[in-house]
């Protein structure tokens, strides 16, 4: 799965710090998260898309999606 | 043999000791929450302390003279509680941590750690009745499953990037 983590956390201007800290996360969870290395669970996912005032879709996308 | 058998666990006391001021210095940022990994650390030093102890009595007993059966056998389940206490200290770390990530780094630390020790086990054994090898007392492979461990935490800094929270 990939997803537009980094970019709009850069449009935030936040750290990985920052954002861990807003998921109640920790910063590795969230490098493995943008990097694709690690899929977040599904209420992981919902309180990304809401932090980001997004829809889960918006932000994740499966492989074969354009 | 008795040094081989502490050797293990008197190197986990500095492991403990820089794990936690790691921890503390992290100040709960790059490491996480950090509870859960605090309550680990000292968990696992309590039940490192009690193995060394009660492995020192259970020496001293046996060096004293030749105590009577009830005493040997409970001499010498002590620091196999202690052994199971330190299991059980990285059962409650996946059950009391919150980052899910960082709780499936563990689990995937400790089925590893499973694989490694009980095909290292399996391997032994069968070479032992082969007499291809000494005899090993059954304890080796639960230091075995701590190595096993360690090869977990390169798998997952291979796979993941992070060693996790350990």
């Amino acid at each position: 799965m990939k997803n537009r983590l980094k970019v709009l956390r850069a449009e935030n201007d936040w750290s990985q710090q920052d954002l861990a800290d807003r998921l109640g996360v920790s910063r590795q969870s969230v490098n493995a998260i943008e990097t694709g290395r690690y899929d977040p669970s599904l209420p992981l996912a919902f309180s990304i898309a809401d932090i980001f005032n997004m829809r889960i879709e918006d932000i994740f996308q499966r492989e074969t999606d354009g | 043999m008795t040094v081989l058998m502490m050797a293990p666990m008197i190197l986990t006391v500095p492991m403990i000791w820089a794990a936690n001021r790691q921890l503390n210095s992290a100040d709960n940022g790059c490491l996480g929450r950090g509870i859960a990994q605090k309550r680990y650390v000292k968990r696992v030093a309590v039940f490192t302390s009690l193995y060394l102890l009660s492995f020192g009595v259970m020496i001293f007993a046996s060096i004293e003279g030749e105590p009577p059966l009830w005493l040997r056998t409970f001499l010498a389940i002590l620091p196999g509680l202690a052994v199971i206490g330190i299991i059980w200290s990285v059962g409650r770390l996946i059950v009391e941590e919150e980052d899910e990530f960082l709780r499936m780094l563990v689990i995937r630390q400790s089925l590893v750690a499973t694989g490694f020790s009980l095909s290292a086990a399996s391997i032994w054994g069968f070479m032992e009745v082969a007499d291809v090898v000494v005899h090993a007392d059954a304890y080796w492979w639960v230091i075995a499953w701590f190595f096993g461990f360690g090869v977990g935490a390169i798998s997952n800094r291979i796979q993941y990037g992070t060693w996790g929270a350990l």
